[in-house]
């Protein structure tokens, strides 16, 4: 926390998924705690010039990165026996090219400076499995394993790599709660993605969260409670 | 536990865990195809499960290939009449890298083979797992690395744990066919681990240090077997989980 008595206070973020509520509410709730923020929507290609640009908006290199994008169309249900090789290119492969590339994009400068924080929204259905979303899940799940390897090699830098599992019906529009069934939410509701959501996500993004990395923060009311 | 009338496909049993897990199913009764990407490693595997007694078949292919899936599954039920149990074993792709230097050949040749040849065997399985009824099964060979990350080769874990999530997905969409989908996360003495000691001679010491068995593991007898209860009758109430047979090292699930 500095002076202003805000958390990111300072701080020049990226957000991704704009386009979506809950990037755009988390773009909010960093806003609230005092960052600088840069948003894009989901469509990120070419990465390459995404922290070119974000820097030349922010007036400083990225500290802070919460990737909400998700890859188009990703959330459609669809029967695994109908899912195309173009449909696996999309969400799959595109999608996980595009977390490396963000990885790979912010990591010079968060080397050069000693500290950077990656947030990744990780809807909890990869850990239960979710019937009709096999090529999602397969890359919500990688994207989080990815994040812990980036979080291994990477902290030696003072780079943590941080995952925030929403329940799937705040983090993918359209994906019924009736999906995948599990207990009903010990907190109520999915929850509200700058209220509910933005406070963890700005914790992992400030000094306070300098010591966590790897893990997956579970903020969906109480519905997944597994490790 | 007897698998007597299964047939199988093995992907990657040429050698190391593939190879082990295709001898455990051929010694329970299974008829196996060995599917390698290269004759010279999968004929001698196949030779082998006969020598002993089995019935086995290489039949080379690249899992990256949808057209090569298709025509091995093709080609084993043509073979064998049916296709109850399908192993996704193949990986290439486990050379010690750092994040920021990973190229789109490295994580190519990683996700081509884990997660893109599990899409293709899993799809193209399908209409036979479904017709062996209460017997299909899937099965995809991941990684301990897929839950915790690799410090090491950090490509690794993303497209281990890309199959785990699949392998949970797929249990609910095809628990009312009686499928099963499951995971092993194996370590077992295997050519790759054997280069990995040679690099790296105390490796082999800190892997047995931090095992509660205290050994690494054989691929046949403490892999194959595994794969073998879950293509079992035995093993039918078990779906969408991961079986960790690393002698204990891994204690996170």
């Amino acid at each position: 926390m500095t002076a202003d008595g805000r958390e990111l206070a300072g701080l020049a973020a990226l957000v991704t998924g704009v386009d979506r509520p809950i990037g755009d509410g988390l773009a909010r709730a960093l806003a609230d705690a005092g960052a600088t923020v840069a948003v894009r929507g989901s469509h990120l290609d070419p990465v390459d010039n995404v922290f070119a640009t974000a820097r030349d908006e922010l007036g400083a290199d990225v500290d802070v990165v919460v990737h909400a994008a998700l890859p188009p169309g990703a959330a459609e249900l669809l029967a695994f026996e109908e899912v195309t090789d173009e449909r696996w290119e999309t969400v799959w492969e595109r999608g996980m090219r595009t977390t490396l590339a963000l990885l790979q994009g912010a990591f010079p400068a968060m080397r050069e400076r000693g500290r950077g924080r990656f947030v990744f929204v990780s809807p909890t259905l990869s850990m239960s499995g979710a019937p009709g979303l096999v090529p999602l899940t397969a890359y919500v799940e990688g994207q989080r394993l990815l994040a812990k390897s980036a979080a291994r090699q990477w902290g030696p830098y003072g780079i943590t790599v941080n995952c925030v599992a929403p329940a799937p019906e705040l983090a993918v529009a359209g994906t019924a709660a009736g999906a995948v069934s599990l207990a009903a939410p010990a907190l109520g509701g999915p929850g509200d993605a700058r209220d509910d959501l933005g406070p963890v996500v700005t914790f992992l993004a400030s000094d306070a969260a300098h010591f966590v990395t790897g893990v997956t923060v579970c903020a969906d009311g109480g519905v997944w409670m597994a490790p | 536990m007897t698998l007597d009338g299964r047939v199988a496909i093995v992907t990657g049993a040429g050698q190391g865990v593939g190879r082990g897990i295709a001898l455990a199913l051929a010694a329970r009764g299974a008829r196996v195809v060995i599917a390698a990407r290269r004759a010279e490693t999968g004929d001698p595997v196949a030779r082998e499960i006969s020598e002993r007694g089995g019935e086995a078949e290489c039949i080379v292919t690249d899992v990256t290939r949808r057209d090569d899936v298709e025509r091995c599954v093709d080609a084993t039920v043509r073979r064998f009449g049916a296709l109850h149990v399908m192993v996704h074993n193949a990986y290439a792709g486990g050379i010690a890298h750092r994040l920021e230097d990973v190229g789109a050949e490295l994580w190519e040749q990683s996700s081509r083979t884990a997660v893109w040849g599990s899409f293709y065997c899993a799809q193209l399985a399908f209409p036979h797992l479904r017709d062996a009824g209460a017997r299909g099964r899937l099965v995809l060979v991941t990684s301990p690395a897929g839950v915790e990350g690799s410090a090491n080769i950090p490509l690794y874990a993303p497209v281990k744990a890309a199959q785990r999530a699949m392998s949970k997905s797929l249990a609910r969409e095809w628990g009312r066919y009686g499928i099963t989908v499951n995971c092993i996360a194996p370590v077992a003495e295997t050519p790759a681990l054997a280069r990995a000691f040679e690099l790296t001679p105390e490796l082999k010491g800190r892997l047995e240090a931090r095992t509660p068995l205290g050994r690494v593991g054989d691929a046949e007898r403490d892999v194959g077997g595994v794969v073998a209860f879950l293509a079992s009758d035995d093993a039918g109430y078990v779906t969408a989980q991961t079986i960790v047979c690393d002698g204990g090292s891994f204690t996170g699930l």
